[in-house]
């Protein structure tokens, strides 16, 4: 017979055909066509991942053409869970499956932006348009303050160290995203609490493609081409502009001045080309499967020079031994990272360059303010000339064992060895500064090492206790991880020649030990308990260990007699709490006393010998607090799935309330009471709260139509409830530095707000609406403005943001986009506060002039006021962030898919600079995000 | 295992003293604690992370608290607060002040290690013999001088402030406060403590401090007694100087520009000098100290060049005020009038423009022939700071000669023509015992000592600092204003008072 799929009539290679309650078996060929020989009466079950089963007794039929109609929420779908699994309806905490089919497509570098948009809860960030650079995933806001506030990222059951590797722009990169299979999203504290002390900001498991068995060879070559260009620029004046306002200056001297009109910020940027290449082979017999996957990503920037290159290859096998009752799994990633960075400093210097001049000079070398050493360098000659080049080699290995043990039925042994190793080889070289007679080139080769190692194992036993009607899991293990980072340079020095640095060797380690037990009374309600004991090598022996405990339950409503045959095919009420903790600081001898030797260029002379100065390096005692230990993070989560229409209809509200306690948090210590001015240390505590609504529906399903949306919202409030050991309500923080002077900063941490607050003085206004330079509220009537003046106002963290996806398929074409919003969020304008006003233009700290931010034709502000409530301005939008159209051309021997999908293609905001999606709220030399526009071609014999 | 310590080139507390020479590099951070800013030069690894490496440089910090708040100097940038200084604006916010708050601090906290490290008990556990033993004892008063050096500097500045020894621990434990007159007290007993255990004057290693030093500090707290403790002391400021005095410290035969050049430590510029900041462009290098003073005072059409480094940060100038101290000004017969002019205003309209107001050119990168510094990219200076030298001696002799402190007219007299003489190269300019008024020696001290981080404190103790005396944009305004009383002191910083509820603060802030 033939197996075809309901949404296109195609032919489903793969499916697995068993009569039930044997090992007889098969699968459809490249075709759909199958055989195999079964009796009457047999039942014959027809299986495929994503789509629903079909059990057909069997009755003599010469031929079984069946149809698979494909799933959209299962309810049965597996779900990892850390150290484990489950269903998504036996699911208690908010755990969140995102899958290949709702992925962003397009020429995907990095493996988060496939999620971008596509959960409640998740906000993924880019950090701008560099080729392959990372983004900033926050789970529910992030619990810490000055600690890592990033998901734990755990790939085929090995965590990642959560401070990256070096030399590389995204350590996630080492994942290409073409490998994996799905994402699973551990938002709330009941579901990550088995991670414990990493777990406050989630955790994301990404699990990638293996082999399937008894499936045909099949090969694919998928290829996406893609082409980036700028979006836009930072307004700044025109030759002519500048001109005008340099005539001004009271010491003009138009010799300063060029002839040229030259648009600096047009001369940095290039159209950015890729390609992503992917072969991919996979075979699964009986007992064996494997896929390898070799891929090809070379990315450029959009500023000239950026370069991002990956070739990596991806291996994974699978095999089954003693009636399948022991499984092994290898996974193995070997990836070379190549980057050329090009020198970020140009995007500021074309920004400010005097566009009165040209960019060579009348005999072909480049213009340059000779002997101005604060002046911008040539932002063309900057990028032409400087060179950073890196390597990093990085094999990722995850060696599986799961053993169901003979003398107990449902028990098993599993075993994890991962190892997670690294190497970085870079080389950086920047010319003498062509502005500063006599300095010298620079050149600094670096080399890291990152290893991280680990080994866990736990018993799992599951069965059902009969009596009362209840299936039981349990699982028990224990796991030890350690990281090893070894960094070594050699760089010029001042006096010219290339000097060896000291290694800097950091090592910690983690060991842990879990335990959960899951129940399903009566398929109706549920209960998880889990508990972890994490030991950390960075606290001292008193506070090392802590235990991280979470509890859910989960009430199966539909199961319920009362809700029998009505309009719910799913309701299920879930309520969880969990402590998880935070020991992600930096540094790591935090909590002991230790010394640090200074370098010789940093040494003070003592006397001479035979009138040679003899320079004495110095040691340093370093600041500690003995009795550092665990951030512990409190999470209530209550939510409600539910499916309407056969679950053609479903969604989920989740609502949590998060605090955290004993922050560390890195704030200044009492004078004279440690060894530097700030100390990591448990102090304080924040607040968040916030409801997810997901929504998905097949609003159309049929044999030729299908139509698929997803929305999803997110709601949220951060606060700061205590920032130190005093009871001044009025204590804060400095934070967030600007450009424009040195240690300004427009941000503050205060009790009470949120922490991405600004700090601003309140601007006044003429009748006419306009700025008046230097007049603000004095808001503590002392008739002076001074910092006492300052209030907080407005924050750059959304109130609230949104994904909506749309999928739909006629036939062989496919259309999907999706829209991505943000609501609430504010953002300071750095380069129009540091640029829009006159003075920066035409008094300049040397013999030059340069450009400035347009906005000064607004306000005329005669010097910088970088403090005004002016800059600060409503940055909500709503990004068209993904649109692809497909066709598919199924053929004899290949079938051929294409597409074309445009990224970044649509920005609604009222915010003036450059992009409103910036994560920290200040726009201050963006790299701006490219739009992109990508060819797709894959085919599969 | 979870005991894991470093495998690098840092070392637990243990460890670090294995080795014999721990103590004198540690006793070398006591004094890079003034010049440099952390274990990398010119800047990585700082001591203090609250404003940006530079800035947070002591000297640098000390030199802003004492000469930007005075007619002496004002800067142009937009950094943070630094333009409240000058004005007199500023705030328990200023992070500037924070900023020096800081830094006072760590270098008290890191001289209470220093003598933790080096306690007897510790000493007699690690089994240090007999030789290094005796070495450490230097090292123990020289590293109480530092403290005392720096409690000094918290008195000036700030006059009440959290009160710490090596009898405390490290942590986070809150210090209790304590009052100015109590720790002037507790300055001068470290002194006259530690006056017969350190190196006698002239006989320690150039850049550390010896017997004369000690002296010099002395000098410096009797004289400001009276603003401290509210008692006078001059007869003390008498019998230290008269010490400093006779240690064998000469005014040098040198032109007085010698002594600000890259070769001040050898020009013979030093046999003036009794304790210098050390500065050398290969080895001790970081963007405060003289790297700022030099760079940040060049602008304008002043050649970089012609004071040895790659090119000026266009800050600091000077106001009228000091230009007028100055009989014929700019182009006074005395030498000391380093001023420069060309492209320059006398008068400041607007504040942030370099070429308003004259530039002072007193320190230099270049030797006496002209020749760069050390370095050969043109950025960090090998010129040393004169932090105490002997015409200050001979100044506060005279000063407390006048005052009512005993010693002599004629001594008086004689010292202050010494200096007049270098000043204006012969006797034109020398005065007679008459002229000898307290007018004459706070004016006189400006000529000699401007620039050298000493005019607040002599403003304050000549009642000239805030309620009394105007210069231009003194309290922001261009002709400048009076100010309150109360800024004779600083405010301790709001982020102390945020988190040591034992601290009370300055009256008015």
């Amino acid at each position: 017979g033939t197996v075809t799929d309901q949404a296109n009539a195609l032919p489903l290679p793969g499916v697995n055909i068993v009569i039930k309650g044997t090992t007889t078996g098969t699968t459809t060929d490249f075709d759909g066509n199958f055989s195999i020989s079964a009796n009457n009466g047999d039942v014959v079950v027809f299986s495929y991942v994503g789509y629903g089963s079909q059990e057909i007794i069997y009755t003599g039929q010469q031929r079984l053409n069946v149809v698979l109609i494909e799933d959209t929420a299962q309810l049965d779908e597996i779900v990892l869970i850390g150290y484990g699994s489950t269903t998504k309806q036996d699911a208690t905490g908010a755990v969140e499956k995102i899958g290949e089919k709702e992925f962003n497509q397009g020429a995907i570098v990095s493996p988060e932006q496939l999620l971008a948009g596509k959960s409640a809860g998740v906000r993924i960030t880019s950090g701008g348009g560099d080729p392959g650079g990372g983004s900033e995933i926050r789970i529910r806001g992030g619990a810490s303050l000055s600690a890592n506030n990033s998901p734990l990222i755990v790939v085929d059951g090995l965590p990642l160290d959560q401070r990256g590797v070096q030399g590389v722009r995204n350590q996630l990169n080492a994942i290409n995203p073409n490998d994996i299979e799905d994402f699973v999203i551990l938002k709330d504290a009941s579901a990550t609490a088995i991670y414990g002390s990493r777990a406050s900001n989630g955790v994301i498991l990404i699990t990638t493609k293996k082999g399937k068995t008894n499936s045909p060879f099949k090969v694919e070559y998928d290829l996406k081409a893609s082409v980036g260009t700028v979006s836009d620029y930072v307004d700044v004046l025109s030759a002519d502009q500048v001109r005008a306002i340099a005539l001004t200056d009271s010491n003009y001297n138009a010799s300063l001045l060029g002839n040229a009109n030259t648009d600096w910020q047009k001369h940095i940027y290039q159209t950015a080309v890729g390609a992503i290449h992917n072969v991919t082979v996979s075979k699964g017999y009986e007992s064996f499967n494997f896929r390898a996957n070799i891929n090809h990503t070379s990315q450029q920037g959009i500023l000239t020079g950026d370069l991002y290159e990956r070739n990596s290859i991806n291996l994974s096998a699978v095999k089954r031994l003693l009636n399948n009752n022991l499984k092994l799994t290898l996974t193995t990633k070997g990836i070379i990272d190549d980057n050329k960075f090009a020198d970020h400093g140009a995007i500021g210097a074309a920004v400010g360059f005097d566009p009165t001049q040209a960019v060579y000079n009348p005999d072909g070398s480049f213009f340059q303010h000779v002997g101005q050493n604060l002046a911008f360098t040539n932002p063309v000659f900057t990028l032409a000339n400087n060179n950073n080049r890196a390597r990093n080699q990085r094999n990722i290995t995850n060696f599986n064992i799961d053993y169901n043990l003979p003398f107990l039925e449902g028990l098993k042994f599993n075993l994890n060895a991962g190892l997670d190793y690294s190497e970085l080889s870079g080389k950086q070289y920047s010319p003498a500064s062509p502005n500063k007679p006599g300095s010298i080139n620079y050149e600094n080769f670096y080399e890291g090492l990152n290893r991280n190692s680990l080994l866990d194992f736990y018993f799992n036993y599951k069965t059902k206790l009969e009596s009362i009607n209840t299936n039981m899991d349990l699982t028990a293990g224990h796991s030890y991880q350690e990281f090893y980072i070894k960094s070594d340079r050699r760089e010029t020095e001042s006096s010219g020649s290339l000097i060896q640095r000291p290694t800097i060797i950091n090592r910690n380690a983690l060991e842990s030990y879990f335990a959960r037990a899951s129940f399903d009374f009566d398929n109706k309600y549920l209960l998880s308990l889990s508990l972890r004991r994490d030991g950390s090598s960075r606290f001292g022996e008193d506070n090392r260990w802590s235990n991280f405990p979470g509890v859910s339950i989960g009430w199966k409503m539909t199961n319920e007699e009362f809700l029998q045959n009505s309009l719910f095919s799913n309701l299920k009420l879930r309520a969880g709490w969990g402590k998880t903790g935070q020991q992600e600081i930096g540094q790591n001898y935090g909590y002991l006393g230790i010394y640090s030797p200074g370098r010789s260029d940093a040494s003070v002379q003592f006397g001479y010998v035979n009138g040679v100065p003899q320079f004495i390096n110095t040691l340093r005692p370093e600041e500690f607090d003995e009795n550092l230990k665990w951030e512990e993070t409190s999470q209530y989560n209550v939510a409600l799935d539910f499916g309407f229409f056969n679950e053609r209809l479903t969604g989920t509200v989740d609502a949590y309330y998060r605090e955290t306690t004993d922050l560390l948090a890195t704030i200044p210590t009492a004078a004279g009471s440690n060894l530097s001015d700030l100390l990591t240390t448990n102090v304080g505590s924040v607040l968040s709260k916030g409801i997810e609504i997901s929504l998905n529906g097949a609003l159309a399903r049929s044999t030729d139509f299908n139509w698929d949306l997803g929305f999803n919202v997110t709601f949220q409030e951060n606060k700061i409830t205590k920032l130190s050991l005093g009871e001044d309500p009025n204590f804060f923080i400095a934070q967030g530095g600007i450009s424009g002077g040195v240690g300004n900063n427009i941000q503050l941490w205060k009790e009470g707000l949120d922490p991405s607050t600004f700090y601003v003085f309140r601007q006044v206004y003429d009748t006419a609406g306009k700025p008046i330079e230097g007049a603000y509220v004095d808001v503590n009537g002392d008739n002076q403005i001074t910092e006492a003046d300052k209030q907080a106002y407005k924050k750059a963290s959304p109130d609230a943001y949104m994904g909506f996806t749309n999928t739909l398929n006629y036939k062989n074409l496919d259309f999907s986009f999706t829209f991505r919003g943000s609501f609430g969020n504010y953002m300071y304008d750095n380069v129009a506060s540091d640029r829009g006003n006159i003075t920066t233009i035409n008094d300049a700290p040397g013999q030059y002039y340069v450009n400035g931010h347009s906005n000064v034709l607004d306000t005329n502000f005669k010097n910088q006021n970088l403090f005004s409530d002016y800059y600060i301005s409503r940055a909500d939008f709503v990004k068209l962030d993904n649109v692809s159209l497909g066709y598919l051309i199924p053929g004899e021997k290949v079938d051929l898919r294409i597409s074309l999908t445009a990224t970044n293609l649509l920005t609604l905001t009222k915010f003036k600079g450059l992009d409103p999606e910036i994560s920290n709220g200040i726009d201050n030399n963006f790299y701006p995000r490219p739009q992109t526009f990508v060819l797709g071609l894959n085919f599969t014999f | 295992n979870l005991d894991l310590q470093p495998e690098d080139n840092r070392l637990t507390s243990g460890a670090a003293f294995d080795e014999p020479g721990a103590y004198k590099s540690f006793l070398a951070k006591l004094y890079a604690g003034i010049s440099v800013s952390g274990q990398e030069g010119p800047a990585g690894n700082p001591d203090l992370t609250g404003l940006d490496e530079g800035f947070s440089n002591y000297l640098r910090l000390y030199w802003s608290m004492q000469e930007l708040t005075t007619d002496e100097a004002i800067v142009g940038w937009n950094d943070g607060t630094i333009k409240d200084l000058h004005a007199q604006t500023w705030t328990s916010g200023n992070e500037f002040i924070r900023t020096m708050y800081s830094r006072i601090f760590y270098q008290v906290a890191l001289t209470n290690e220093f003598l933790r490290q080096t306690s007897d008990a510790k000493l007699d556990a690690r089994g240090v013999d007999a030789s290094l033993r005796s070495e450490i004892q230097n090292y123990r008063a020289e590293a109480r001088f530092m403290r005392a050096l720096t409690y000094w500097h918290a008195m000036d500045l700030f006059g009440n402030v959290p009160f710490v020894t090596e009898e405390d621990p490290i942590g986070a434990f809150l210090p209790q406060q304590i009052k100015r007159a109590d720790l002037f007290t507790y300055v001068e007993s470290e002194l006259l403590a530690i006056e017969n255990d350190i190196v006698a004057a002239r006989q320690n290693e150039y850049g550390r401090a010896d017997q004369a030093a000690v002296w010099m500090l002395l000098s410096k707290i009797y004289l400001n007694a009276e603003v401290y403790t509210g008692s006078p002391r001059y007869s003390e400021v008498i019998t230290y100087t008269t010490k400093v005095i006779g240690a064998g410290y000469t005014i040098p035969t040198n032109p007085y520009y010698h002594l600000f050049l890259a070769d001040n430590d050898t020009n013979g510029s030093q046999s003036e000098v009794i304790f210098p900041i050390t500065f050398d462009g290969l080895h001790t290098q970081s963007f405060g100290g003289m790297t700022f003073l030099i760079h940040a005072a060049v602008g304008g059409s002043m050649k970089p060049a012609d004071y040895g480094i790659n090119g000026g940060w266009a800050g600091l100038r000077t106001t009228s005020a000091l230009v007028e101290q100055f009989p014929g000004e700019a182009n006074s017969a005395d030498g000391r009038a380093l001023f420069y002019t060309d492209g320059q205003t006398k008068e400041i309209n607007n504040t942030s423009t370099f070429t308003q107001g004259y530039a002072v050119e007193k320190f230099r990168n270049v030797d006496v022939n002209g020749v760069a510094g050390s370095d050969p990219t043109g950025d960090i200076p090998d010129t040393d700071f004169p932090m105490f030298r002997l015409a200050d001696a001979y100044l506060m002799y005279a000063e407390a000669f006048v005052r009512g402190g005993g010693g002599s007219a004629a001594d008086a007299v004689t010292y202050i023509n010494q200096l007049r003489t270098r000043a204006y190269t012969n006797a034109s300019g020398n005065i007679n015992q008459a002229d000898l008024t307290l007018n004459f020696i706070l004016s006189e001290r400006s000529r000699e000592l401007f620039w050298e981080a000493h005019r607040r404190t002599d403003l304050i103790r000549f009642g000239q600092f805030s309620d009394q005396g105007i210069w231009p944009w003194k309290r922001n305004v261009p002709q400048g204003a009076t100010t309150e009383a109360f800024r004779d002191l600083m405010p301790l910083p709001a982020s102390d008072l945020g988190i040591n509820t034992n601290l009370e603060q300055n009256q008015g802030y």
